[in-house]
């Protein structure tokens, strides 16, 4: 009897709740990027080529959401030890472009980067750096292509062709947390050329996250996998964290 | 040995059907195994092939080849067409232009075979600029097509400032601009030229200049098929209608078209059937068997023609032209095989197949001449053969004949005039020969005029040079120098050696000891000590190793051949002067980590990935790319020579393992293979030839004198050749084992006939030179205008060394011929009272046996040495 109710539930959830691939898209970035009011990570990045030699970077990133679907990343590097102390800082507008700072401790220069274009590499990786900090969805068109017992697969069409690289991408969603568990991207001939993976999902506070990812390139044959630990939601980072002043001086004791 | 070809000509007189039919059975048999697999491809036969790499001119083996492949990998560098395109009139920066050329790259991108990520083209880099406030930016070097003018000069301007676009994808002069097209093949370049060219075309892209080193090969492949299909049988048209102009009989001249065919059928199809391909150089290989089988076949034709009337029947006549040249015959095609047997001796491959398959070539034109020929002459009808005596050139006094006797005679008496011309000669000879200039240009190997030579020239007048050479640097950092340093920063050894493992890597142990220092309390102090260890591994971010490749690239600034060189250092400099926003800025700076926080600015770009076409990600090794605007193999060399006198000068260049790279420096290892080789090949078998002349002559002497046209041929082309300017280049190279073969039969034939000729007079030499300037100097007459004009047709050929090959097949001839002619009878004359003393019982004169000895101890010396 139970069992039946749930599987009349379930059905009932499938078909009355039908959502659109808009809204499967809103909830996707939200599970994604979103958690929480901020967080924070450790993060490692192991940067392979195609002839398996492997580079690793290593960085803190903190995160704190701001109003609308605006936030600020910060994020300090730790590894290689030649680029140490290097700091990034973005501060992801929806309604305009984001503004991204850098800051390089040996040259002693805080960079305003120009952010017309997220799509360059992020650090050396095969990720940009709109895979970092979440693409906003208001630049594509999505459909809902097909529905498959655990995800959502979603085809997504740049509306600006000329700005970026590919020409559509499909993302499969999964269906309970939302996350995206595959991506695959389309170049203007209509080859596959690029994709992700979410290779290792854990709950962390409550968060369903992904804590490994990796993202290849099919053309080049490099690929990077990037690993989270110490995962921390809602850990009431303060707002000036984010603000020029701290590049040059790290804070610390939201870094350990 | 001389029964036995006795019997093999015999059995061709008495069996002429069965004869000529066991010929053409050979030849129909070999060229269906040709033919048949490639019509029904499921025939599990080897295919014909072409292959056109010049790097296979070296073994797979060899160790330059082994390291330019290794470091092709490394460094992630494929084969490129670089696709120009110039307009001269209002420059290619244009809002036409530059749309166009946009849509190309589009197209180049999508082709198959094209490695799309790393095509470079205006809209496929990265610009650096500083746009004022504190902001940089890495954007696409053009986006979209501009709209106006204003914005497609800026484009020009834009990547004027960067140095690894000026001169690459910009020419200085905003005239041209260029793609560059990486390939996951060299095999498909000329039809990926073909289709960009095409799509220049439809999209009305005007100036489009497609070149580079693997069009140009692959290019070769195919045109070498059309020489192949065209000047060959072009060749034997001009042999058939000289021919036929001396013996007016068509049926009788087809014979030697036959042999020739036959010959070059039969080695053609063993070629094929066992595997090997069809390279530059053995697309040769009908070329050079054509003129030696031709060769033979006149030497019979033409002594059957004059002494036909003379027999009585058919028969008698045929045995006696056999019998009298069977021994000179069989002299001569030993004397060419073994020249090119030679060959198979050079370190080069493609010539040691060359070198067998032409012997083997010689060997069928002379089995066919023993057995086809003699049977086919078995065959003709009498009424052609009556016909001969009413030609005019047939009458006993003949203008030919006539012309002949009056040389010899003259040669004799001023024997003196005639000894002391050829020295000067042969002193001129030496002076031209010291003149040579060893070079090769496989772009050169297109006719001057040629598409791909127009854009050779078009493009390196406007780009800093189409032609790559790549140096690398390289210090090898082993896991134990990585623990030393780790134990000098004061990492302890025993918490190394317990960590360690035995397929560590130097980045592995690095990785384990940050783990270690991650567990520690005070995990930054720990962190600190690996960081001293890590900066000493990473050679190529050192300041002191880019600084001392900058002083390199500067001194090569001022060579006239390397038109720009790139390095790890020009990209640091840029983007360290793109972040500070002022020109003063464009140095390498003074700490290691400065430069990689350039290098991890740089990474933020759309193309990261070309940092490590400049360097390995352990900073190891790292890699110039030199840009030469002359892939001709004496500039490479002299490039070379100056780059590595200034690494060895150089106190820190000095202390890296420097390499060299890439096509331009493979041609000169080969070629420099090619000469030496080629010297020792040719001294090899000049005294193996000297030595079965002496065996064969009985006598030293005459084996000597044997030797003389050949001598005097060889030095008096390769005289030539350094009087007129022209490179020794790989054609010319091998032209050598040739002369060896065609000038010393017009020798062996003469000399031959010129100890017979004394034999019949009883020792009276003077009597006996108007017999000698009969019909033997009639035949070697004849055979040199037949094979000298007959590969004139070669001279028309698009391609250099078709013509170089024409020039100097005619060249050879002509020299031995008029040397076996001239110079032979003025120097037999005046050795006359030694020479032709022969020693009653047939025996060898003790010199010539002491010679023999010690001929033999040379050629056995002379393999030791080498």
């Amino acid at each position: 009897m139970k069992k039946l109710l749930f599987t009349v539930l379930m059905g009932m959830s499938v078909s009355s709740f039908a959502m659109s691939a808009n809204d499967i898209i809103d909830k996707a970035n939200q599970a994604s990027y979103y958690k929480g009011n901020d967080g924070s990570a450790v993060v490692s990045m192991d940067i392979k080529d195609s002839q398996g030699r492997s580079r690793n970077r290593k960085f803190t990133i903190l995160r704190k959401n701001v109003s609308g679907q605006n936030q600020k990343f910060y994020v300090y590097f730790e590894r290689p030890s030649d680029v140490k102390k290097t700091a990034f800082l973005v501060h992801k507008n929806t309604q305009k472009d984001d503004d991204r700072w850098m800051y390089l401790p040996s040259l002693d220069l805080v960079k305003r980067i120009a952010s017309g274009d997220k799509r360059t590499s992020f650090v050396g990786s095969t990720f940009f750096y709109e895979d970092v900090s979440g693409r906003n969805p208001q630049e594509d068109n999505f459909e809902l292509v097909d529905t498959t017992d655990d995800y959502y697969v979603i085809k997504g069409t740049p509306k600006k062709a000329d700005t970026v690289e590919f020409s559509s991408y499909k993302t499969w969603i999964h269906k309970t947390t939302f996350l995206p568990i595959k991506m695959s991207y389309l170049d203007k001939s209509g080859k596959e050329y690029r994709t992700y993976s979410a290779d290792k999902v854990e709950t962390v506070g409550g968060f369903p996250t992904v804590v490994q990812a990796t993202m290849s390139d099919l053309g080049s044959g490099g690929k990077t996998t990037i690993s989270y630990s110490k995962v921390k939601y809602n850990v009431g980072l303060p707002e000036d964290v984010f603000t020029e002043r701290y590049l040059k001086t790290p804070p610390q004791e939201w870094l350990k | 040995m001389f029964k036995w070809v006795q019997k093999l000509i015999l059995w061709a007189i008495e069996k002429p059907r069965q004869a000529m039919r066991y010929n053409l059975i050979t030849a129909g048999i070999l060229g269906a195994l040709v033919v048949l697999p490639l019509v029904f491809s499921f025939i599990p036969l080897n295919k014909l092939t072409i292959d056109t790499d010049p790097e296979n001119m070296l073994s797979t083996h060899e160790e330059v080849r082994v390291f330019h492949n290794e470091m092709r990998k490394e460094f992630a560098l494929y084969d490129i067409l670089v696709v120009g395109v110039v307009d001269k009139k209002d420059g290619v920066f244009t809002p036409d232009t530059l749309k166009k050329v946009h849509e190309l790259t589009r197209y180049a991108q999508g082709l198959e075979g094209v490695i799309s990520k790393e095509v470079m083209a205006p809209s496929t880099v990265d610009k650096i600029t500083n746009a004022g406030q504190g902001i940089v930016n890495f954007s696409w070097l053009m986006d979209t097509p501009p709209e106006t003018s204003e914005n497609a000069k800026k484009i020009y301007q834009d990547a004027k400032r960067i140095p690894f676009l000026n001169g690459t994808i910009v020419s200085e002069d905003g005239k041209a601009l260029a793609l560059y097209v990486p390939l996951k093949s060299k095999d498909i370049s000329y039809k990926i030229a073909k289709l960009l060219q095409d799509k220049a075309d439809t999209i009305h892209l005007k100036g489009v200049h497609i070149t580079g080193l693997p069009v140009a090969q692959d290019r070769f492949g195919t045109e070498m098929f059309v020489q192949m299909a065209i000047s060959a049988p072009l060749a034997m048209l001009f042999i058939f209608l000289l021919m036929w102009f001396f013996f007016k009989s068509t049926r009788f001249v087809s014979s030697a078209m036959i042999i020739a065919g036959l010959s070059v059928v039969v080695t053609v199809g063993l070629l094929v059937v066992t595997g090997n391909t069809v390279h530059i150089m053995s697309s040769m290989i009908p070329i050079f068997i054509i003129p030696i089988a031709v060769l033979d076949a006149v030497h019979v034709l033409s002594d059957f023609f004059d002494t036909y009337k003379k027999h009585k029947t058919r028969k008698e006549a045929v045995q006696h032209v056999m019998h009298t040249l069977m021994k000179p015959m069989l002299y001569t095609s030993i004397t060419t095989i073994v020249g090119f047997l030679s060959l198979a001796f050079t370190p080069i491959p493609p010539v040691q197949v060359f070198g067998i398959f032409v012997a083997l070539g010689v060997f069928f034109a002379w089995i066919s001449t023993m057995t086809f020929l003699p049977a086919y002459l078995m065959q003709m009808s009498e009424k052609t053969l009556e016909s001969f005596s009413k030609i005019p050139s047939h009458k006993k006094e003949s203008g030919l004949a006539r012309m002949l006797k009056a040389f010899g005679s003259w040669t004799v008496r001023h024997r003196w005039i005639v000894i002391f011309m050829s020295l000067i000669l042969l002193v001129g000879a030496v002076f031209g020969m010291m003149r040579i200039r060893v070079n090769d240009n496989p772009v050169k190997w297109f006719a001057e005029g040629h598409e791909l030579r127009i854009a050779d020239k078009e493009l390196n007048a406007r780009f800093s040079g189409t032609y790559m050479a790549y140096l690398t640097f390289k210090k090898e950092i082993t896991v134990n120098d990585t623990q030393a340093f780790l134990v000098e920063a004061g990492f302890p050894k025993e918490i190394l050696t317990e960590m360690r493992e035995e397929k560590d890597l130097s980045s592995d142990l690095i990785n384990k000891a940050y783990d270690y220092a991650d567990s520690q309390d005070d995990s930054d102090a720990w962190g600190a000590r690996i960081e001293i260890a890590e900066k000493r591994m990473q050679i190529f971010k050192d300041p002191e190793s880019l600084k001392a490749i900058e002083r390199l690239q500067k001194s090569l600034e001022k060579s006239d051949y390397v038109g720009k060189s790139s390095s790890l250092g020009d990209i640091v400099k840029t983007v360290h002067r793109d972040l500070y926003g002022k020109e003063e800025a464009f140095v390498i700076p003074g700490r290691s980590e400065k430069i990689a926080e350039t290098l991890l600015m740089y990474q933020n770009s759309h193309r990261p990935d070309d940092l490590w076409h400049f360097v390995s990600p352990d900073y190891t090794r790292t890699a110039v790319f030199l840009q030469l605007k002359s892939g001709d193999n004496a500039d490479m060399k002299k490039v070379v020579e100056a780059v590595d006198a200034f690494v060895k000068k150089d106190p820190v260049l000095k202390t890296f393992d420097s390499k060299w790279f890439g096509m331009t420096y493979i041609n000169v290892v080969w070629q420099d293979k090619m000469v030496t080789g080629m010297t020792e090949a040719f001294l090899g078998s000049f005294l193996i030839v000297l030595l079965l002349m002496t065996i064969l002559f009985r006598s030293f002497a005459w084996g000597a004198l044997a030797m003389l046209p050949l001598t005097i041929t060889i030095m008096g082309i390769y005289g030539l050749i350094g009087w007129i300017g022209k490179d020794y280049d790989m054609p010319i190279a091998v032209l050598s084992s040739l002369s060896l073969g065609l000038a010393v039969d017009y020798a062996i034939h003469f000399l031959e006939r010129a100890r017979e000729g004394v034999r019949v007079t009883k020792g009276k030499w003077c009597e006996s030179v108007p017999t000698l300037f009969g019909e033997p100097a009639r035949a070697i007459f004849r055979n040199v205008i037949v094979v000298s004009v007959g590969f004139t047709p070669l001279l028309f050929a698009p391609l250099v060394p078709y013509q170089t090959v024409g020039l100097f097949i005619s060249a050879i001839l002509f020299f031995a011929g008029a040397v076996s002619l001239g110079i032979l009878p003025a120097v037999l004359d005046l050795f006359k009272k030694w020479i032709f003393t022969e020693p009653k019982d047939k025996g060898m004169t003790l010199l010539t046996k002491i010679s023999i000895v010690l001929i033999t101890l040379l050629i056995i010396l002379e393999n030791f040495m080498f």
